[in-house]
């Protein structure tokens, strides 16, 4: 498994305050990689550092085996769709397919027009007139068009509405099944990571607290409920990641390789969002907030 | 890249083009009363002393009389022309520098659209490279193509002023701090410079407007403070010393018996630009005025009582020192306020290349 995005001890820091600290994380090839954290992990820092926006202040980082942005080569082969979607407010869409064509060598004109045809634009319309939802796919088309191998997404769906981030994540899954393309995915919002994702990434304080396929990440973790006892007395290689106790009774988040044999825990599935909710509760150390759960049980 | 260079500057392109053309159709439409004038004047073929005085007729006709539409009445059509056409030239390079310049990195920065534009397949250095040399070589053609139409309008004028004609106040030789920068090649120069200042301005600040501003501040600040400290020592002045006659000097009293001189004239050196003048004796040391001439001293500055004075002073062998740069000097100052601009353009483009790679976001 060869790695889209490698980094060893990243870090960046802004004047004096740090986005980014020693973050080593491998991203493999032939994914479409969710990259969750809470506002202010870092995860655009880290798409920054990943397309060469940045550079970073510490560490190294290489995407498809080369520095970000290194050179023309390096930078055809990823697409970056930035946040907010930027695009030229004053040129019209079909001047975007032109700034596409006469920028990248590779160009797939044919995509371009026939995603254009498909979401309805008109060439002519400024690109200052769409609506978010119309921009982003604008912005989507022109990352794609290079014929990218790897395709970075920073929160493309923020900003659109319930029904436009369905249809743009909807026609992104039509395009990585018929294209071999890697992406890189971030959101805040992880149900519209839950849709299309086959492997996760959790970010919080610039550390990866969790990365693994979807199916291997369901597999190794349990809810166990039972009567209260110390979750210390859980058998070895199992972890827990987070407990809640009432009264009489503890629920437990465990991370284990092998099934839970012990007869007193009723063991259950857990869904993505309450595990990845779970592993960013403990790593930012919400233990306020924690107990407070655990009176209003 | 040039395509997209030139889709996103064709708007101020149009502009500029309207801008050339209006200003070209403005001083073809007033030449031939110009032309006229000059033939009428006796100037072509006058000879030794006949010349200064047909120089001045053709000037004091050509800003007397006629009036044109939409000018104030009596306001002179020519002088006002004259001195607006310099000032086009004078402002072309800062107002290049601010709707050019500025704007060129700092309104992408200011939208994002630089994380569009940068993930191309196209290298920054390039990105900014095509930008840089296209726009900038325009401006430079722009402000040049708008100094060489106005130097050819304007040719009659400088052949009278050169001839020793004046009248009204278009007797500004080519040395003068209005016309220096706005002919020869020195417009090329202050282009360069204006862009590239503009361009620097806007990548630092990351804001159009407040980037605009601070060009045009430092362009003034640039464009006041070459004529007065730099221009005199690109090249290293002449002296002479001369009696006050000779250099028709003027003369006035500076507090105490302090003199203060101005040559206008280096005799044998006709239309040499005077850059300092100073009282001295005949040994070229500086004087104050001596005590025989202290009855003298005007009270108050009337032309009768200075010259007594001055004629006293030169009797007691006060002479005056001059620093100019005589007409020899013009095409080396040209080349060195020029070259001197153009290695600023070039080390702040230098700096905008590499700040582009290193520091931004």
């Amino acid at each position: 498994m060869t790695a889209v995005i490698e980094t060893e001890g990243l870090g960046k820091r802004y004047h004096k305050l740090w986005a980014l600290t020693d973050c080593s994380l491998s991203i493999p090839a032939g994914h479409v990689v969710g990259l969750v954290g809470p506002n202010g992990a870092g995860k655009t820092t880290l798409m920054n550092l990943a397309t060469g926006m940045l550079a970073p202040t510490a560490g190294r980082i290489e995407v498809l085996g080369e520095r970000p942005a290194a050179g023309p080569g390096q930078l055809a082969q990823v697409g970056y769709l930035a946040q907010d979607a930027p695009v030229y407010a004053g040129l019209s869409v079909a001047d975007h397919l032109r700034l596409g064509a006469h920028l990248n060598p590779g160009w797939d004109s044919e995509l371009g027009r026939r995603r254009i045809g498909q979401l309805d634009l008109d060439p002519g319309q400024k690109a200052g007139k769409l609506s978010g939802g119309q921009r982003a796919q604008l912005a989507l088309t022109i990352a794609l068009g290079k014929r990218p191998e790897l395709l970075i997404l920073d929160e493309p769906v923020a900003s659109l509405d319930p029904l436009a981030r369905r249809e743009f994540l909807q026609n992104l899954m039509e395009i990585v099944g018929e294209r071999q393309v890697s992406v890189v995915l971030s959101s805040h919002l992880i149900s519209d990571l839950e849709r299309v994702c086959d492997y996760m990434i959790v970010l919080v304080d610039s550390r990866v607290r969790l990365a693994g396929t979807v199916d291997e990440l369901l597999a190794t973790h349990h809810l166990l409920s039972g009567p209260r006892r110390d979750p210390a007395s859980l058998p070895d290689g199992v972890q827990v990641i987070s407990a809640s106790h009432t009264d009489v009774q503890s629920t437990l988040l465990v991370r284990t390789s092998g099934p839970v044999l012990d007869p007193a825990w009723t063991a259950s599935e857990v869904g993505l969002e309450d595990l990845m909710l779970a592993y960013m509760k403990q790593a930012s150390g919400r233990g306020q907030h924690h107990r407070h759960l655990e009176v209003q049980k | 890249m040039i395509w997209l260079t030139w889709r996103q500057f064709r708007a101020q392109a149009i502009t500029a083009t309207a801008a050339v053309v209006a200003f070209a159709i403005l001083l073809v439409v007033t030449e031939s009363r110009m032309s006229s004038l000059f033939a009428a004047s006796g100037i072509t073929g006058c000879h030794g002393g006949t010349c200064a005085g047909a120089a001045t007729r053709f000037l004091v006709n050509l800003s007397s009389g006629q009036t044109f539409p939409l000018l104030p009445n009596g306001a002179n059509a020519y002088v006002i022309l004259y001195f607006l056409s310099v000032l086009i030239i004078l402002a072309a390079p800062a107002i290049i520098g601010i709707f050019w310049g500025a704007p060129l990195i700092a309104r992408e920065l200011e939208n994002g659209t630089n994380r569009l534009a940068w993930n191309q397949s196209i290298t920054r250095t390039r990105w900014l490279a095509v930008k840089l040399t296209l726009i900038g070589l325009t401006a430079m053609a722009v402000t040049e193509a708008l100094s060489l139409l106005q130097g050819w309008w304007a040719a009659p004028i400088g052949q009278a002023v050169g001839l020793g004609g004046s009248a009204s106040i278009m007797s500004e030789g080519r040395f003068g701090i209005f016309i220096f920068p706005t002919h020869g090649i020195t417009p090329l120069g202050y282009a360069a410079f204006g862009f590239a200042l503009g361009v620097t301005v806007g990548l630092l600040i990351r804001r159009s407007i407040p980037a605009m501003a601070t060009t045009l501040a430092i362009f003034a600040v640039v464009q006041f403070a070459v004529p007065l400290w730099v221009r005199p020592h690109l090249i290293p002045a002449s002296q002479t010393i001369a009696t006050l006659a000779a250099a028709e000097a003027t003369v006035t009293p500076a507090g105490g018996s302090g003199i203060a001189v101005i040559a206008s004239v280096i005799p044998g050196h006709p239309g040499a630009w005077i850059t300092s003048s100073s009282a001295v004796n005949t040994a070229g040391q500086p004087v104050t005025g001596p005590a025989a001439c202290e009855s003298a001293i005007p009270r108050n500055i009337n032309p009768g009582g200075t010259i007594s004075w001055a004629r006293c002073l030169a009797s007691h062998g006060v002479r005056v020192a001059a620093s100019y740069q005589p007409g020899s000097h013009y095409w080396p100052l040209q080349l060195a306020e020029t070259g001197l601009f153009l290695a600023l353009a070039l080390a702040l483009a230098w700096y905008c290349f590499w700040r582009l790679n290193r520091r931004l976001t």
